[in-house]
């Protein structure tokens, strides 16, 4: 479980998080709906213990995350697919993902086998990946400690259908076999086909929270975040 | 499944690993190599047979490299963005710092002992080669103080690169230094002291001629501690303060 209560985050100019509550259960997809913008990624890194809060607080599976004593156990993290040294090919990005989770090399074969890169494309560095392939290189990363909690932000830039298609698959059976999976978008066909819960965020501010049938009661899912967001624009216009 | 926090030795596998796993950090450590070698045995050829002189010649490559190296190291993760992967996996940042502190500085010394140990038969090679006796004396105190001077200039590459987390900028100031050093030493008495007590190559002089004298230690640490110690404390507050993104 992913935890965030009252997480406010200033930055000279800007609230890029202001006052933002929820929580992503066990069990589940929760789609973070927001444009560009919103603060999704500054949640996320809060929550990864790399950025920290003005107030509030993030906490994964109950504690903070430097609190975790090896982190990768519990929650796989994708918080940016092209921070990657260009030179590194993927298969050794995986392989110091291992070593410091103390997995065998051959947790790196069947993560690679997973994320639908081939040995040959494992070999290649990874200044000559696609953003797609460099996304699901993260996402195998992310997966190397098979983690109880997943953080992905924006893993649905650069894929192809298929690739969107293959992802939504895996969040499901991860979410089935009890993982947290917390999925980052600013488009919502990106996430609203495989969320169970949909948090939409704009302006810093949490605009609203439930599953996707009640949030598109009446109007339509499109239609309510549209409107949402634009008044979250006003609001600070 | 282990979940106690990762053991110091694997971060130093990890981060050592990280010298030699990108086309890039290979040319270098091969740049390193090639360079040292080629030094020993041109000096060999030019000066004679004399152990100490062909071994000490690799020190220019060494003082010029290592340093370069250890920034390398050290802003890899911030010129890279790994941090963001790196500091998920270990939080504590200090330790990460740590492990990839440790590698440059036991290579600094590797590196002394690998350039005696090339030198050895390129000295006897030279020797034959000419038809005059090698020179094998060797100070076992200027040895060790060339080694530790070749650690300290390491060490001050860490430092920089550590405070300042970008790499052209610590490599600019570690080389320049000096240049600007034997400029500052010339103006008057006053640039002679500031030079004498703050710069790390000057301190470093009579720690290579094994004849340090209780002035010389309290100069060397001055200087060690304005160019090694104060950056890296500096260095590492801001490293455990830095946002990531
Ligand atoms: N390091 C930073 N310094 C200053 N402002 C930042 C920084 N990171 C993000 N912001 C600002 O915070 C707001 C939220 O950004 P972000 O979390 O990246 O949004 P999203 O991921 O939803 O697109 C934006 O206005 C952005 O400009
Ligand atoms: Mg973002």
């Amino acid at each position: 479980m992913i935890e965030f209560q009252r997480l406010s985050k200033r930055y000279s100019d800007v609230k890029a998080l202001d006052d933002v509550s929820f929580t992503v259960p066990a069990g589940s997809v929760t789609g973070f709906l927001g444009p560009n913008g919103a603060g999704k990624s500054t949640a996320m890194r809060i929550l990864a213990g790399l950025s920290r809060p003005t107030s509030g607080s993030a906490t994964v599976l109950g504690r903070p995350y430097a609190g975790l004593e090896r982190p990768g156990y519990e929650v796989g993290t994708l918080l940016d697919a092209s921070a990657q040294h260009p030179g590194r090919s993927g298969r050794e990005v995986l392989t110091l993902g291992a070593m410091m989770l103390g997995l065998p090399r051959s947790r790196v074969d069947d993560v690679l086998e997973l994320v639908g890169l081939t040995g040959k494309e494992g070999r290649r560095a990874v200044g000559g990946y696609s953003l797609g392939m460099r996304q699901r290189l993260g996402i195998g990363h992310a997966l190397l400690g098979r983690p109880r909690a997943l953080v992905l932000d924006e893993p649905a830039n650069g894929l192809d259908p298929q690739g969107i298609h293959w992802m939504r698959g895996l969040l499901r059976d991860l979410a089935d076999s009890g993982c947290a999976v917390l999925l980052s978008s600013h488009l919502l066909h990106e996430v609203e086909q495989v969320a169970d819960r949909i948090v939409m965020i704009g302006r810093g501010r949490l605009l609203a929270q439930g599953t996707p049938a009640e949030l598109g009661q009446g109007r339509g899912l499109e239609q309510t975040f549209l409107e949402l967001t634009a008044a979250a624009d006003r609001s600070l216009a | 499944m282990n979940t106690r926090r990762i053991p110091f030795p694997t971060l130093l596998r990890v981060e050592t690993r990280k010298l030699f796993d990108t086309r890039g950090s290979k040319i270098i450590s091969g740049v390193l190599v090639a360079l040292a070698v080629g030094a020993v045995v041109g000096r060999g050829v030019v000066s004679g047979p004399e152990l100490h002189t062909v071994a000490g010649t690799a020190g220019i490559v060494f003082g010029i490299l290592l340093p370069v190296l250890a920034i390398l190291t050290v802003t890899g993760e911030w010129s890279h963005r790994t941090a963001l992967t790196t500091f998920t996996l270990e939080p504590r940042r200090g330790r990460v710092m740590a492990a990839k502190c440790l590698p440059p500085l036991v290579a600094s010394v590797a590196a002394c002992a690998f350039a005696m140990l090339v030198a050895v038969p390129v000295t006897a090679a030279v020797a034959a080669a000419q038809g005059v006796p090698a020179d094998w004396r060797v100070a076992p105190l200027s040895l060790a103080g060339w080694t530790a001077t070749t650690v300290l200039l390491t060490a001050q590459g860490l430092a920089l690169g550590t405070v300042l987390m970008n790499a052209p900028a610590a490599i600019v100031i570690c080389l320049s230094s000096t240049v600007i050093w034997s400029v500052v030493g010339r103006l008057g008495s006053a640039g002679e002291t500031a030079m004498e007590w703050l710069d790390l190559n000057t301190a470093t002089i009579p720690l290579v001629n094994g004849d340090m004298t209780g002035g010389d230690a309290a100069r060397l640490a001055v200087s060690a501690l304005a160019w090694i110690v104060l950056p890296m404390a500096a260095g590492m507050v801001r490293t455990m303060r830095r946002e990531v993104g």
